[in-house]
């Protein structure tokens, strides 16, 4: 384990002797995923304007929702940082036979193929979702408690195992596959579900739409969970959401892991 | 049988060689347009499908926003107008939307590969226009399939469709908008003449076509934020600038927002932006390949 | 085929050891033009190819064998079998004990793949930090490392380029520290895939000396693939023949020699211009360019035709050589191209 620890080091130096040798590119990035977040806080600014609350009866009304936005940043930024910029250069090293050098070295492939490379610029976001959490929480109906406060950082990490597996079994498919394009699309895409609360998905249509959503592609727990933590007073229906985060960040991993191995074995490697 | 094996012999037409030549080049990028789309048909259509997909989050949050609040409608908008306005910048962006064409003119004038057309006798932004075209002809022709099936099973949110004029303004200005899109992506893509990495710039352009085109929203919901000029709002400004006429005119037109002689303002305005922008981008191409040949690629 | 000669020579626990290796691919037709990729809608074509067909082999501690082959023979589906990138369809293989498919740390501990046409350092960071990395993962205890790594950067004279970032490096330097790279763990079995392919002749002088010198002071069992005999000669005492999955040949690289060629080189310089009826009485010739004569001399024959030659003729020089090893691989590499390869699913090869 502290093995790992070091490699990840290492590899984290790596990326960061990288950024700052290529400052100007460092910098633009950042503002490059700022500038998108911004865009849709301002599609939440207007959409504020017209209602109180999102969707009648469901108390997410403007604090609690940026809680839950600023929640969303910092699970999203987590993953962007340290687990999509290795992934999506999977299909290069799958293409130009790069996986085939990864294969042969004494370490665990799963942890090569997903943490190689950190993209720094990627916490940017989970800055600004600190700042809209902590503009948020004062202005609460629920003030936080101690242990909801314990309990949102273990939901965060949940969160982001959950999308951990989802980026696992994205990889398994370019192994697989050979390309994936149309796959991260459908990752983005996919996602964009976790990106508003889980009341919204009502009605005939929504009912199974919420239940797909969180328990067989367990999405909706991703963001959803450590926001009702925050937002939301602890007690009864919200501990079962917390267990349920919990079981699903475990089955994730489990499965995705299993379906990574299984890819691995089918491995065709590129002509040379 | 192949497409790729039509000969290219401009002697053998000589009645009207450039008309006759220039359909064949066209019909065989057509051709491999097409073929390319097959070839990758499962990527194709998945990816087409998995674009309606934001969509339906975006329902689903108008629906709790109708929900909670008492009016009937937000700036015009019924629940139902805010599904079919949705749907409708879908087909609007399907024409106006060029990915990968400012990078890959930046691209080609980065790596040199734009010298060939300095020395062939093909226009450049002909080429590219024509290109367009069968690229955009060749994916409506696959993408039908998923739009029809989703307009069709939307349809409960549509008004009754408007009258032919309406929908002669319409299709008008879907052309308009493809144009219109076409000439700012390529002018975007020729500042790689004058600078050397443009995709921080299609970046800050995307930026502001995403808040202003109509994609995320409605425009005339900014009807309700003031300027500071007295009067006039921030809607009042948008609609004079390029952006809306690739998303929300169109989708406006249908819904009947827009009617009488706003319409024809609306319609003026945009056919002067196109002006306007096939011009800078020809007049760039123009200044850009006069700089390239002067400081050598 | 001939495996009886190698399994003799290899010492009593192979380091190597293959039995009927076999690696089948099934591949999509992407079939060209517009009505066939319609037609491809509704009905995809494959069909299976072989890329290694059953091969046994054993390979000793300490040798040093070089895999020969055209493109696509299935040399490098060999190595990637060998080295545990891909599983195999059939048969079985061990290196050092393992299986290598397995992919057990403590068999990847102890071997490594050096592929030269792909770059396993980090691009924009100098070489040091990429080795720092494998000290990590192939946990090197820090003395060693040093040690190690100051005795290989020296053997090759890239000291001062350790620190400069690798994307500004030549292919030829690039290539001398992909090898440091993969030799800082102290391999016992070294996979080399074209590791002097597109490398100028002094860097390729320089890996040949380094890579001998590495393998007699450490007895590494080296495995190499290339396409220059250059490499095979300065070498490899062994020679593996693949050609369509298959082995061909097996054996030292003086018994390929001996077993492919029926003549020898004859090149004469000669006094006057000869008229080519007189030199053909002595062998086949190649070449007649002005006084200069290159003649095929049957193997048999050179002891009784070269006397001839040296009464009768006005001899300024005489050479004779054996038929270039470049040639006698192509040829090798060209008598079984005919061979129908195996193509179920009805298509053609």
């Amino acid at each position: 384990m502290s093995r790992y620890l070091a490699i990840f080091r290492t590899f984290a130096r790596a990326c960061l002797v990288r950024d700052m040798t290529f400052r100007a590119n460092f910098l633009l990035e950042c503002l490059t995923s700022l500038g998108w977040m911004s865009m849709n806080l301002a599609f939440y600014l207007l959409v504020f304007t017209f209602t109180p609350e999102i969707g009648a009866g469901s108390g997410w009304t403007k604090a609690p929702f940026f809680a839950f936005v600023g929640t969303g940043l910092i699970v999203n930024s987590i993953v962007q940082a340290l687990f999509m910029p290795s992934a999506e250069e999977l299909t290069e090293m799958v293409r130009t036979g790069g996986l085939d050098a990864v294969l042969v070295q004494p370490l665990d492939a799963q942890f090569l193929v997903s943490m190689h490379r950190v993209d720094f610029s990627s916490f940017a976001n989970g800055l600004v979702g600190v700042g809209l959490v902590a503009w948020a929480v004062p202005r609460l109906e629920h003030a936080p408690g101690p242990i909801a406060w314990l309990v949102y950082p273990l939901t965060i990490l949940c969160g982001v195992a959950i999308l951990y597996g989802l980026v696992i079994m994205l990889a398994a498919a370019t192994i697989l596959m050979g390309r994936n394009q149309s796959l991260y699309d459908f990752w983005f895409y996919l996602t964009n579900f976790s990106r508003y609360p889980a009341e919204i998905y009502a009605g005939p249509w929504g009912g199974p739409l919420r239940a797909v959503c969180t328990f067989v592609i367990p999405i909706l727990l991703v963001v959803n969970v450590p926001a009702r933590v925050l937002a939301r007073p602890l007690a009864g229906e919200a501990w079962w959401a917390v267990v349920t985060a919990l079981l699903a960040a475990c089955a994730s991993l489990a499965v995705s892991r299993a379906v990574f191995q299984a890819a691995l074995a089918r491995y065709r490697s590129a002509s040379s | 049988m192949s497409g790729r094996s039509v000969p290219l012999e401009p002697d053998r037409h000589v009645a009207s060689p450039r008309l006759l030549e220039g359909l064949r080049v066209w019909c065989t990028m057509l051709a491999i347009c097409l073929e390319e789309r097959l070839v990758y048909r499962g990527d194709f259509l998945l990816g087409t499908a998995m674009r309606f997909l934001p969509i339906v989050t975006q329902i689903f949050l108008w629906t709790a926003v109708f929900s909670a609040t008492s009016r009937a409608d937000i700036a015009g908008y019924t629940r139902d107008d805010v599904v079919a306005y949705y749907l409708l910048t879908m087909l609007t962006r399907a024409f106006s939307s060029m990915p990968g064409l400012a990078g890959g003119i930046a691209r080609s004038i980065r790596d040199g590969s734009i010298k060939k057309f300095l020395v062939q006798p093909v226009d450049f932004i002909g080429f590219l226009l024509a290109a367009r075209v069968a690229h955009k002809l060749v994916y409506y022709a696959v993408a039908i399939v998923p739009f029809a099936a989703v307009f069709l099973l939307c349809r409960g949110y549509f008004p009754p469709p408007p009258d032919a004029p309406t929908v002669l303004v319409f299709l008008a200005s879907l052309v308009l908008a493809f144009l219109l899109g076409f000439f700012m992506e390529a002018t975007l893509g020729m500042l790689g003449f004058w600078v050397l990495e443009v995709s921080s710039i299609v970046f800050g352009y995307m930026l502001v076509q995403y808040l202003l085109s109509g994609h995320m929203f409605p425009i005339d919901m900014l009807a309700g934020i003031p300027t500071g000029i007295p009067g006039v709002n921030v809607a009042d400004l948008v609609q004079w600038l390029p952006f809306g006429y690739t998303a929300y005119f169109p989708a406006a037109v249908w819904l009947g927002k827009i009617e009488g002689e706003e319409l024809f303002r609306a319609l003026a305005v945009e056919v002067g932006w196109v002006v306007v922008m096939a011009i800078a981008c020809r007049a760039a191409w123009h200044r850009g390949t006069r700089r390239y040949g002067a400081f050598g690629g | 085929m001939d495996n009886s000669a190698s399994r003799s020579k290899s010492e009593s626990t192979p380091v190597i050891e293959v039995e009927g290796l076999a690696k089948e691919y099934r591949v999509h037709d992407k079939p060209e033009g517009l009505a066939a990729s319609v037609r491809s809608l509704f009905h995809r074509t494959s069909r299976v190819v072989e890329a290694l067909r059953g091969v046994d082999l054993r390979v000793g501690r300490g040798e040093f064998v070089a895999l020969l082959g055209p493109n696509g023979a299935g040399k490098t589906t060999f190595l990637k079998l060998l080295s545990g990138i891909i599983t195999p369809s059939r048969g079985t293989a061990r290196v050092l004990g393992h299986v290598p498919w397995v992919r057990e740390n403590e068999f990847r501990r102890r071997f490594a793949l050096v592929m030269g046409q792909r770059n396993q350092l980090w691009w924009d960071l100098p070489a040091a930090e990429s080795f720092r990395l494998h000290r990590e993962i192939y946990r090197i205890e820090p003395s060693r490392f040093t040690r190690v790594r100051d005795e290989l950067v020296d053997l090759l004279g890239v000291r001062q380029l350790v620190l400069q970032p690798v994307r500004e490096l030549s292919l030829g330097e690039r290539m001398k520290l992909e090898l440091v790279a993969a030799l800082l763990h102290e391999p016992e079995v070294l996979f080399l895939d074209e590791p002097t392919i597109g490398l100028d002749v002094v860097a390729q002088h320089t890996i040949h000396a380094f890579l001998r010198h590495v393998q007699a002071e450490r007895r590494v069992t080296v495995m190499l693939t290339t396409h220059y005999m250059k490499d095979v000669a300065a070498l490899c005492e062994r020679v593996i023949v693949i050609t369509h999955g298959d082995i061909l040949y097996d054996g030292s690289l003086a018994d390929i020699v001996d077993r492919f060629t029926t003549h020898k080189i004859v090149t004469l310089d000669l006094d006057e211009v000869p008229s080519p009826a007189r030199v053909a009485r002595y062998g086949f010739p190649c070449e007649v360019r002005g006084p200069r004569v290159v003649l095929r001399v049957d193997r048999g024959r050179i002891a009784e035709v070269l006397p001839d030659i040296l009464r009768d003729e006005g001899v300024r020089d005489v050479s004779v050589e054996d038929v270039p090893l470049e040639e006698i691989v192509a040829e090798l590499f060209r008598s079984t191209r005919t061979r129908p390869v195996g193509a179920p699913a009805g298509a053609a090869p």
